[in-house]
């Protein structure tokens, strides 16, 4: 891993960043409708219709708008919102806390529940655990986020309550209110990844259990715990490290549903509420933040796995 | 000059009530109560806000010349008392003394006449500008005395000046910088604005300086924002939350048999509809209109669209939630007498045609599809095509000529029929421009005539039912849910406003860190 291969990774996030902005730009461009109209709803006239476009600088050309808002980021400033009138930076960066918060605390579960279960069930195939894990899996798979967390919430808020059923609480408000308020968010996300994390584990590590070189280390006459931890754990790996860089991103954008239902104001509710609002500073804002951790964490990954595999090198 | 008769019998009425409410428990000072709402409260400024929580956060905040009452009367709030001449022209508007703004500064009629100017100045875009009133010029006669000059008769103004965007903001914003309302409030309200995060939650705190010094009751109040209807109702049910502003009817059941919650319910103006251009064929023939009014059972559609919360309409705006209501005979499902009357209008064989509904509510959509297969024995070939909402308000909205149309109660009859139906309306959806029912809502608001008043809106609901410029199959309850401790609370049938300066937790209610 070399100095000048990291500057021209980086230098390629960026690139992917501006490729973004000009893509969301453009398609704001084509959408019907823009934020004065929804700002103003069933109040708009056309006198004041024009003068949001005005106060909005919406009547400038598309060029022009994209141009402004581009100098503004160079220099740090993202803009203030078009539907609150608030700067958009603080405020992203306040709801891209809370995601993070929820995206770290399921990455965790799964890296300490998924994994050790995966490995369990191949060594131990067609076992309890093995038959239990399969099913876990395919019931947390099929079903979709807005099912498992409805369940979830019926269970143990409405019926059991032992937790609080929604909300956010921050963790500077109240710690221990926060956490309660984190559970049914983070178990509904990690329910769907522990799924498909704990199935690949499994079955990456059936293929590395059947190759030449873990029959040789048997063969050899190397402790079994020994095989399990320094050859099939590391290589089974690899292909795991890809995948939960992926979900880095899932996690960053694709929790809105689960980020609906439990109300967290994360990045992903931002999204949402921009789009529907057309509010394009925010929109812009929030379209850089995702394509930014999606490429990073895939970085990220790439500097893991050579870190895991020593036969892969970056120059 | 007069002293406004309301006036006398809101101040009457207040003193026959006294010895009544001494009898009912005491308003308890103190304590936080915590209020749900369903969407983001994105706009703080008071001039330009423009849905529920908003005009739930800048009701708390700042106060009109005039207040709403429950039974849609104008009552005092910055203004004691008010007057007009016997022409309905000239208003005058006297301030309760020694009002004084959020940042200790006093409140006058400079800042009454500033703020009107802002409101009536194109390009603050207020929604207040079509609403208020057909104001000329607003004056102050002194510290404690605001005249309002109109362009013509108008009876309604003290009702009209409660409108949600007419609060007043001190002279120096209204005249300078608009902007600073985004993010910081400065009212004169029960309750000073502490944190501001649309998207999840924003605190105000007790005003000591309100006018009113024994309220407001409560110590703070936080609204928090919960996008997901069964999250908003688990939150009151596990005590998370102690009021829901307007519960969605779907959860209503939910809350409706829970120890310790009370749900409330009370009827109101807000109505769907389907709007026809009668300007083009072929709802330029009345017979269509009629023929389509006719295959509608609206007793169904309450029960498929408002989920049984609601009252079958009558094809006119006004329900029995307004003054000057005037009852038609109900319009029942007539199948036979609809296909009568399109073949009069020339379609024997039918009529093929495309309805349009927004996504938002979703009730929108759910009655597009209920009148379709309703109309269709009929010779309606209805093709329902939904859309984002966004899209609807840019290319459809005041543009089509036959969609689903969504309306919260107005204030008064003049309100709602010069909102929607007359021919100059500010939304002339349907192009029904007719003279008569023009000249019928003028002479309503010319009058100060109760008895005149009542006879020309009598008129017009009788012409709008008959000639169905727009079918109105279905108004809804306002639906609301509170804990048992969360006392004086009274749901508005107009929906956009609260009373939150009443409201104080009785026993029971949890202690929360203030």
């Amino acid at each position: 891993m070399s100095l000048r291969w990291l500057l021209r990774r980086l230098g390629l996030v960026l690139y992917t960043m501006l490729v973004v902005s000009v893509i969301v730009f453009g398609i704001t461009q084509v959408l019907p409708a823009d934020a004065a109209t929804t700002l103003l709803g069933e109040n708009a006239t056309a006198e004041a219709l024009a003068a949001v476009r005005t106060r909005l600088g919406l009547d400038q050309p598309a060029a022009v708008q994209y141009w402004h808002w581009l100098s503004g980021v160079v220099t740090g400033d993202f803009g203030t919102s078009m539907r609150t009138g608030q700067p958009v930076g603080p405020v992203l960066m306040l709801a891209l806390g809370r995601s993070l918060l929820v995206a770290a605390c399921a990455l965790l579960l799964v890296v300490v529940l998924a994994v050790p279960l995966g490995v369990v069930a191949a060594l131990r195939r067609g076992g309890a655990i093995d038959l239990g894990a399969g099913l876990l899996s395919y019931v947390g798979v099929s079903l979709p986020e807005f099912v498992t967390g409805t369940l979830l919430l019926m269970l143990l808020a409405d019926w059991l309550g032992w937790l609080p059923a929604t909300g956010y609480v921050a963790l500077t408000d109240d710690p221990a209110d926060a956490v309660r308020h984190l559970v049914l968010p983070v178990l509904t996300v990690s329910l769907v990844l522990m799924a498909h994390i704990s199935r690949m584990v499994r079955s990456e590590t059936v293929d590395v259990l059947h190759s030449d070189y873990i029959r040789a280390a048997r063969l050899k006459g190397l402790p079994p715990g020994r095989i399990v931890v320094g050859h099939v754990l590391r290589n089974a790996m690899l292909p795991v490290v890809t995948v939960l860089a992926l979900d880095v991103g899932y996690l960053l954008g694709g929790i809105i549903v689960v980020e609906e239902i439990f109300a967290i104001p994360g990045i992903g509710r931002a999204v949402i509420t921009a789009i529907t609002s057309r509010d394009l500073p925010m929109l812009q804002a929030a379209a850089l933040i995702m394509a930014a951790t999606y490429a990073v964490a895939n970085l990220l990954a790439d500097m893991a796995l050579s870190v895991l595999d020593p036969r892969i090198r970056y120059d | 000059m007069t002293l406004h008769r309301r006036t006398l019998l809101a101040a009457t009425a207040g003193l026959a009530a006294l010895p009544h409410l001494a009898r009912a428990a005491d308003p308890v000072r103190g304590g936080t109560l915590r209020i749900s709402v369903d969407q983001a409260a994105s706009v703080l400024n008071p001039l330009l806000t423009r849905v529920i929580p908003e005009y739930l956060v800048t009701g708390m905040l700042y106060s009109g010349l005039t207040l709403l009452a429950p039974d849609m009367t104008a009552k005092p709030d910055l203004a004691q008392s008010w007057s007009h001449d016997d022409a309905l022209t000239t208003w005058t508007f006297v301030l309760r003394p020694g009002l004084t703004f959020h940042d200790g500064s006093a409140c006058t009629a400079r800042d009454v006449v500033a703020t009107f100017k802002a409101i009536l100045d194109p390009k603050t875009a207020s929604p207040a500008r079509t609403n208020v009133g057909p104001i000329d010029r607003v004056e102050a006669v002194d510290d404690q005395t605001v005249r309002f000059v109109l362009k013509g008769p108008f009876a309604d103004l003290p009702v009209a000046l409660a409108y949600t965007n007419a609060k007043i903001i001190p002279a120096a914003i209204a005249e300078g910088d608009l902007k600073q309302l985004s993010q910081k409030a400065i009212g004169t309200g029960p309750f000073k604005l502490v944190s501001f995060e649309p998207d999840r939650r924003i605190i105000v705190e007790r005003n000591p300086a309100y006018y009113d010094k024994a309220r407001p009751y409560l110590d703070r109040v936080e609204v928090l924002v919960y996008p997901d209807p069964t999250a908003e109702a688990s939150a009151l049910l596990s005590g998370d939350t102690d009021l829901i502003s307007l519960a969605s009817a779907s959860e209503f059941g939910r809350l409706a048999n829970v120890s310790g919650v009370v749900p409330l319910r009370i009827p109101s103006g807000q109505f769907l509809n389907v709007n026809m251009g009668c300007d083009v064929k072929p709802f330029s023939d009345m017979r269509v209109r009629q023929a389509l009014a006719l295959t509608v059972d609206r007793e169904a559609m309450v029960g498929f669209v408002a989920q049984g919360y609601g009252t079958p309409g009558n094809d006119s705006p006004m329900n029995s939630a307004y003054h000057f209501f005037a009852e038609q005979p109900q319009r029942k499902p007539d199948l036979a007498a609809a296909k009568k009357l399109l073949a009069e209008a020339g379609y024997p064989n039918g009529l093929d045609l495309t309805m349009i509904a927004s996504d938002v509510p979703g009730t929108r959509t759910q009655m597009a599809v209920a009148m379709r297969e309703m109309a269709k024995p009929a010779g309606f070939r209805i093709n329902v095509q939904t859309m984002p909402h966004a899209t609807y308000l840019d290319q459809v909205w005041k543009k089509g000529s036959f969609y689903v149309g969504f309306y919260n109660m107005q204030a008064t009859a003049d309100a709602i029929f010069s909102l929607l139906y007359t021919s100059d309306s500010a939304w002339n959806e349907t192009r029904w421009n007719n003279k008569e029912f023009d000249a019928l809502i003028a002479e309503g608001r010319m009058t100060g005539d109760d008895a005149k008043r009542q006879e020309a809106y009598a008129k017009a609901q009788k012409l709008i039912h008959d000639e169905v410029p727009s079918v109105i199959p279905v108004f809804f309850d306002l639906l609301a849910a509170r804990r048992a401790y969360v006392e004086g609370f009274l749901l508005n049938p107009r929906a956009a406003v609260f009373a939150f300066d009443q409201v104080w937790l009785g026993a029971g209610a949890p202690k929360r860190p203030a």
